[in-house]
């Protein structure tokens, strides 16, 4: 379950799927970011992991508030 | 939890969500149930037609068998409409879900146009009668070519969108389900489950605590042992996100899984060839031992066509692709989601903060579940019913000619544009370097992984998928 500060709506979170195989080389060779098993995990730039969405921080910033946001 | 919970309690708090994606928006922004829809709606067609005394065969067009340059010619000649149906055909179902998933159809079309007509010439290469004397099986030589390509010239970017390796192969898993009776994967399901089960836990626990001596990560290590253990990259991603990894880690996991499979997609039908193994036992080892479906079901594709080609080695062609995929499938992948759950449920009790929190939960399991299988089963089901009543000369006569193998060529198609998509977007010189003890954890745990599979396959199950 996600709440208003879990970082499925924080400014260092990406989770899109071209983002997420842009950022991992060798994943769409044999996988995929828009399976299913990956539901709706993502990047924290902030920390530089791989989290799931409901996951919450410190360092929670609105999106909009950071740099570290894709178009 | 408590300190995050009150750190900043002011306006952002309150500040509007983006709206989440309802279980139902899922259906059609989730690959795995666009390969359900283009599978099954297929297998829906297919069976309609033949209800009415038609069938999909004029458009499932595949190679026949030839020996002279001038018969391809020939062949060519008096089916080009078919095969441009063909291509029409996906590229319109293709196309349709990777524009819902965000891929833009004019970009995937000319690169889907040349993968269909590369994966064609590759199945009139593998039709010639001489093929499997030089070894040159589809899915070897699809993946070697792609291969060459992509680490040499290097793939153009413009081909990138249509090289879509897990959507083309989900959706050849739900098309082979036509081929699979329902009481079949009843009675086999129970089997392949143990057998991964021993090989699964025996993986994963070899990795994970040669990692934890090697003074490893445990996420790193969990994130390793279940790329190994359970459905590789796949397993990987799903398990880096569940324990919170670091990017790097995931990394190193994705590029010795996918370096480790492609070795194995070579290896392991050449250990079987070798050992003369039955194609059921042969696809029941590769699915015990390899990493990812898409390279499996490559080895697994290879070793069937060698069933009355090659001497010594029983079985039909079917066999290995079947075994596969009640071993690799039903038996291990369908479990991504428990693996996710205990993990995640391990790092936030015992593991070292990693200054994010969050709480496992047990919808993880449904959330990670690979719905594809779904599709798989549904297959089965539909073509089982269908052919309910059907005595068995009818089966073989009409069925399998007017119903079921069109979807087999179907199937194939589907494979071939995966095992090619492979190759070609596998640059090497890309991946991350993944260090000396990941890389020892790892590889040791391959070395008991094949081992261990070999043995089930072989010896404790042998009699079973020798007779599938």
């Amino acid at each position: 379950m996600t709440t208003a500060r879990s970082c499925s709506s924080c400014g260092h979170f990406h989770n899109e799927p071209a983002a997420v195989e842009a950022a991992f080389a060798g994943l769409s060779s044999l996988s995929s970011a828009y399976a299913a098993v990956r539901a709706s995990d993502g990047l924290c730039r902030l920390h530089e992991r791989y989290i799931t969405a409901d996951s919450l921080c410190l360092g929670y910033a609105p999106r909009g508030a950071t740099s570290t946001r894709q178009s | 939890m408590a300190d995050i919970a009150h750190a900043e309690p002011g306006n952002a708090a309150k500040r509007a969500l983006p709206a989440p994606i309802s279980p139902w928006a899922q259906l059609l922004r989730q690959e795995d149930w666009w390969s359900i829809w283009i599978g099954l709606g297929l297998c829906a067609m297919a069976a309609l037609l033949f209800a009415n005394g038609g069938s999909l065969k004029w458009l499932a067009v595949a190679p026949q068998k030839w020996s002279q340059p001038t018969e391809v010619l020939a062949q060519f000649a008096s089916n080009g409409s078919r095969y441009a149906a063909l291509f029409f055909l996906w590229a319109v179902l293709f196309g349709l879900g990777l524009s819902a998933l965000g891929i833009r159809l004019l970009k995937f079309l000319p690169g889907f146009a040349l993968l269909f007509v590369t994966t064609g010439l590759l199945y009139f290469l593998g039709s010639w009668s001489q093929a499997s004397h030089y070894n040159l099986e589809p899915p070897l030589v699809a993946l070697a070519l792609g291969l060459a390509v992509a680490n040499s010239m290097g793939t153009p970017a413009w081909w990138l969108p249509a090289l879509r390796v897990e959507f083309y192969i989900k959706t050849g898993i739900v098309l082979l389900g036509a081929g699979l009776p329902l009481t079949l994967i009843g009675w086999a399901g129970p089997v392949a489950i143990g057998q991964a089960a021993i090989v699964s836990l025996v993986t994963f626990g070899t990795i994970f605590m040669a990692a934890h001596r090697l003074g490893l990560d445990p996420r790193l290590a969990a994130t390793l042992g279940t790329g190994g253990a359970v459905c590789g990259v796949s397993g990987a991603i799903a398990i880096g996100g569940a324990v919170g990894a670091k990017k790097q880690d995931v990394s190193i996991a994705i590029s010795l899984v996918v370096g480790w499979a492609i070795v194995m997609i070579f290896v392991l039908p050449l250990a079987a060839r070798s050992l003369h193994l039955a194609t059921g036992v042969a696809g029941a080892w590769i699915g015990t031992s390899e990493f990812a479906d898409a390279a499996g079901l490559a080895a697994a594709q290879s070793y069937g066509g060698y069933a009355g080609q090659v001497p010594g080695i029983a079985g039909t062609a079917d066999a290995a692709v079947t075994a596969f995929t009640l071993m690799k499938v039903i038996g291990r992948d369908v479990w991504i989601g428990v693996w996710a759950f205990v993990l995640a449920l391990i790092a936030t009790t015992f593991w070292k903060p990693t200054g994010i929190e969050r709480r496992a939960g047990v919808g993880e399991i449904w959330a990670r579940f690979p719905k594809f299988v779904l599709g798989f089963l549904a297959a089965s089901a539909l073509i089982t019913l269908f052919s309910r009543g059907v005595d068995y000369a009818t089966y073989k006569h009409d069925l399998i000619p007017g119903l079921v193998a069109p979807l087999q060529a179907l199937r194939t198609w589907a494979f071939t544009f995966a095992f090619l998509s492979i190759g070609l977007t596998t640059r090497f010189r890309e991946f991350a370097a993944v260090g000396a003890r990941p890389f020892y954890a790892f590889t040791l745990g391959v070395i008991v992984n094949v081992a261990v599979g070999y043995v089930l396959s072989t010896s404790v199950f042998g009699d079973f998928w020798s007779h599938l």
